[in-house]
């Protein structure tokens, strides 16, 4: 029975070994991100975006690199929201896989560890909403093969900040906040500097791990700091559970949180607990310049695009313009070519610093929660 | 004074649901004398049960509530069947059992992967989000009905063992397997009803913890906890695995609400090392025979 | 190459597991305490967290080296206890371990460490599971080796016949560790960053799986165990979700219809070869012996 078991397993394996050969005027290109676990709405929403645009590119016969016209075609992978397996990815992508460059992660706490093999393999990586500064620049120095179309954390926590303050009129302000994450740990650092430079006072800073579903104890205290305000950097699924327990605790302060928020799942989970709360995000969806990538998207996969699928977007518009850019179909020349480039997208003008990898000057919105929907206030920009 | 009592009524709220699980290993581990790890998967089962249970059948919570745990009921049993009968027939040794559960916990834990899909479910609003105010004090309404039902549940059990025939059979069998037989007791059937009430209350527990929470394969290893609490209570001891969740709920919530919520998982497991270097039988574990 | 990296690790869980009998849920966390303390080592004071830029073999000797003495102080805390109390002591530290890494934020904490150096090459780990299995091999053909077995086949027995049990189960849950922490130094080499997450009960049972699955009492089994069962998800990646299932179902139907596993007891060498068909025939030759005595005792 064993025998029979490893001898289907070995034709499986060959099988399995022989890949499609390469075929040229191909332009291969990475993505990864969370299908499966808690962003799998996310991941699942960019890989649709990246394969409807490529799509339609090679619909309307391909783009031009170098006088010569190339197809796209997009490898995804899942890497399960786990920066273990994002890693795992890369190799594999850079690897086996050989492509020129690699959309995504979505998230931070993904993207940070895959920049010594994108550098080792010389493959420029465009993250969509990864906002920890750390993903391109750390410790002073830019990483030459990571970039983003979004803004940043500091930008972020400082835009929290400022609204809390000045719009809400907040004087204290409470953080609940993921120590297992690199993403809500670098909004927290920054909220709480901006918040502080402002003249506000943070009564109460407190942690959970990544994966627990229990707050109260957090939750009970920060209730007896009496903050204005609470900020929750963190993502929906936590944020859903924290704001049904802090209410089930009778906290009756407005909420704030930052784009790990926006999602649908937010508002069928969190319901009645999460009326009313703010939080910034990196466009406003009823933007005319987003619509008709909306409707596109809707009608080809019959639902609604999220935050994800707009950044996503941009970013295939900033790889393609960074291939006729370079010239060539080449990792270390599109690298070069990324920097200083600019481009106009959806979700505003993405100008990348050579001195950060990062778009400058990008504008925030802060969207508040109305009757279970998003609702637009303002942009925002940190003074 | 207020900030301490609230976080007693946290630990408390996440003890009860704690003492359901932990009493199912209790259970087992009295008669078998092994710790039935995928009592977890059981656990995690019993939520999607009754979450499927609402929202695809529609039934009313009483009723998904009940399927949920007859569910589980007759899971339970088939793992019985099929990974730790045989052993059983055997005579292989104790560890063996252990492994097999794992094998089994890990099987049940991916099977539900690789079918229904990681995401987590939200269980839809049963019970309204508004909490009982005693005065600073708030108490989750769905925290009185998981504390009433779990307390009513375990009522129900402890006179089920102490009243019943096969109760009787139950407590026989927990000293002397073998000698049970002898005097005559199915002990299969004994085996079989003890893995069937650890299998209801391990939907009852799965339909609270979904409801409280939401629901995910890897609801088995918030489990581990519960096991941990069951060896405090001391392993085979039914009041004792209640008693050690309640505790370790509380000392759980506290250690999160005073010192850092950094260390709420790790106190657990150096309660439960505190525990067997120093005092295995646990708080009122009864003294098992030498395992050499 | 993970393989390779898996191998090591099993192989010091087999020794504890299958040669001394003594079930361990808790060595991912010796992997974890090698695998933090050489990128500590080995890391560039540069980076972020930093670490002091030593030598990769520095490395290897160290992370092995602090798994073992940790492992020695658990030891003596649990060895005591008797059986399944034993594994969930095991369960209980491995856990501790991990938890523990993901408060010390010097080392990243639980966001994890990046930038480890690359340093495990194919050649290196290669030539490590050479060296473990023959150091292994050795062991087990030696007098020690022989002591260990038979405290796994009968405890008591093996205490009266003089063997200090309580020292040989030392031993081999210190060498057992220090594999295990040897292991954790190449895999932290090998992907360039960890993180506690990846040294948890998951990980402990993977282990513990493969040393069952491969067989107890068997180095042969083993080395095939971590090969088949690492390398083969990587390949069929399509299939990844079913792997775990796999996995569990496996081990329920190993303990159920063959405990012994894959090679229980018996080696992949010339000699193993030979003495499991000696076996074989003696079995045959008894049976038909049996045979034979029951039939001519009827005739009387």
């Amino acid at each position: 029975m064993k025998k029979l078991l490893f001898a289907a397993l070995a034709i499986a394996l060959v099988l399995a070994g022989c890949s499609s050969g390469g075929k040229s005027d191909v332009i291969k290109v990475g993505w990864l991100g969370a299908l499966t676990g808690d962003q799998a709405v996310w991941g699942e929403n960019e890989l649709n975006t990246v394969k409807m645009l490529f799509e339609e590119y090679n619909a309307a016969g391909g783009i031009d690199v170098g006088g010569k016209k190339y197809k796209l075609e997009v490898i995804g992978y899942d890497n399960k929201g786990d920066p273990q397996e994002a890693v795992n990815v890369t190799k594999r992508l850079t690897g086996q896989d050989k492509v020129v460059a690699i959309i995504g992660p979505n998230s931070s706490g993904n993207a940070i560890p895959m920049a010594p093999i994108l550098e080792k393999a010389k493959v420029p990586d465009i993250a969509t909403v990864a906002t920890n500064p750390k993903v391109t620049v750390q410790d002073g120095k830019v990483k030459p093969y990571n970039f983003r179309v979004c803004f940043i954390d500091p930008y972020q926590g400082a835009v929290a900040a400022g609204f809390a303050y000045d719009r809400l009129g907040a004087r204290t302000a409470a953080v609940l906040y993921d120590v297992g994450d690199d993403y809500s740990q670098g909004l927290r650092e920054f909220f709480k500097l901006n918040f502080e430079k402002k003249g506000g006072k943070i009564v109460a800073d407190e942690s959970f791990n990544s994966g627990d579903v229990d707050f109260r104890p957090q939750l009970s205290k920060i209730k007896a700091a009496n903050p204005d305000v609470i900020f929750m950097p963190y993502f929906f699924k936590e944020v859903a559970l924290s704001a049904n327990q802090a209410r089930d605790l009778g906290i009756k302060q407005v909420l704030m949180g930052g784009d790990g928020w926006p999602s649908d799942q937010l508002i069928s989970m969190g319901g009645k607990a999460v009326e009313g709360s703010y939080f910034v995000n990196h466009l406003d969806y009823a933007d005319p310049a987003v619509q008709d990538f909306k409707t596109r998207y809707k009608a080809k996969y019959g639902k609604e695009t999220e935050l994800n699928g707009f950044l996503a977007h941009d970013a295939v518009l900033l790889l393609v313009e960074g291939l006729k850019k370079a010239g060539k179909v080449n990792g270390e020349a599109l690298a070069k070519a990324f920097e200083g480039i600019d481009v106009q997208g959806i979700t505003g003008r993405i100008h990348i610093s050579p001195e950060t990898h990062n778009p400058e000057g990008k504008d925030a919105a802060i969207i508040k929660i109305v009757d279970g929907q998003y609702v637009f206030q303002e942009k925002y920009a940190a003074q | 004074m207020v900030q301490f009592l609230q976080q007693l009524i946290n630990g408390l709220s996440i003890g009860s649901v704690y003492a359901l699980m932990a009493v199912g290993y209790s259970l087992v581990y009295s008669i078998m004398n092994f710790s039935n790890f995928a009592h977890g998967g059981v656990i995690m089962l019993g939520a999607y049960f009754g979450f499927f249970s609402l929202t695809l059948l529609k039934l009313p919570f009483v009723a998904a509530f009940l399927l949920a745990s007859v569910g589980t009921l007759a899971v339970a049993i088939i793992v019985e069947r099929i990974a730790y009968k045989p052993l059983r027939e055997r005579k292989a040794p104790f560890l063996y059992f252990i492994i097999s559960a794992m094998g089994a916990s890990i099987l049940l834990e991916n099977i539900v992967i690789a079918t229904i899909g990681p995401t987590f479910r939200t269980y839809p609003e049963v019970f309204s989000k508004v909490p009982i105010t005693l005065g600073p004090l708030a108490i989750g309404r769905l925290d009185l009905i998981i504390f009433a039902i779990s307390a009513v549940c375990l009522t129900l059990l402890i006179f089920f063992i102490e009243k019943t025939k096969i109760g009787k059979a139950i407590q026989a069998a927990s000293y002397n397997v073998k000698a049970c037989a002898l005097m005559g007791v199915n002990t299969d059937r004994v085996i079989l009803t003890v893995f069937g009430l650890g299998g209801f209350l391990a939907g009852v527990a799965g339909v609270f913890f979904g409801m409280k929470y939401t629901v995910y394969p890897q609801i088995g290893n918030i489990t581990t906890k519960s096991f941990i609490a069951a060896v405090f209570g001391g392993l085979g001891s039914l009041p004792g695995a209640v008693l050690g969740s309640v505790i370790l709920g509380t000392i759980e919530t506290f250690v999160a609400g005073y010192l850092s919520s950094q260390f709420r998982d790790l106190i657990a497991f150096v309660i439960l090392i505190a525990v067997l270097v120093l005092r295995p039988t646990g708080i009122m574990g009864k003294v098992t025979e030498d395992k050499a | 190459m993970l393989a390779g990296i898996n191998m090591i690790a099993v192989l010091g869980l087999s020794l504890l597991t299958g040669f001394t009998g003594l079930f361990s849920f808790g060595h991912a966390g010796f992997m974890a305490i090698g695998a933090y303390v050489g990128a500590w080592i080995s890391a560039s004071p540069a980076s972020t967290p930093a670490g002091l830029g030593l030598p990769f073999i520095l490395a290897i000797v160290g992370g092995g080296a602090a798994a073992g003495i940790v492992s020695y102080f658990i030891g003596r805390i649990s060895l005591n206890l008797k059986g399944d109390y034993f594994c969930i002591a095991t369960l209980g530290f491995g856990e501790a371990i991990r938890l523990i890494f993901n408060n010390v934020n010097r080392f990243g904490g639980a966001r994890g460490w990046p930038g480890v150096p690359g340093r495990s090459t194919f050649l290196v780990i290669l030539i490590a599971d050479v060296i473990a299995i023959l150091f292994l091999a050795n062991l087990v053909k030696s007098r020690h080796g022989r002591n260990m077995i038979a405290v796994r086949e009968e405890e008591l027995a093996a205490q009266i016949a003089g063997i200090n049990v309580f020292r040989y189960k030392m031993i081999s849950l210190i060498i057992s560790a220090v594999y295990a922490g040897v292991a954790g130094v190449f895999f932290a080499h090998y992907m360039t960053f960890i993180q506690p997450k990846m040294f948890s009960l998951t990980k402990s049972t993977e282990l513990t799986i493969i040393v069952i699955f491969g067989g107890l009492g068997s180095i042969s089994g083993s080395v095939l165990g971590a090969l088949v069962l690492t390398a083969l998800p990587e390949l069929l990646r399509a299939f990844e979700i079913w792997r775990l299932v796999f996995y569990g179902a496996a081990v329920i139907l190993i303990m159920v219809s063959r405990p012994k596993g894959l090679m229980g007891g018996m080696e992949l060498t010339p000699s193993g070869i030979r003495k499991a068909l000696a076996e074989r025939n003696a079995l045959r030759e008894a049976k038909t012996k049996l045979l034979a005595d029951a039939q001519s005792g009827e005739e009387d």
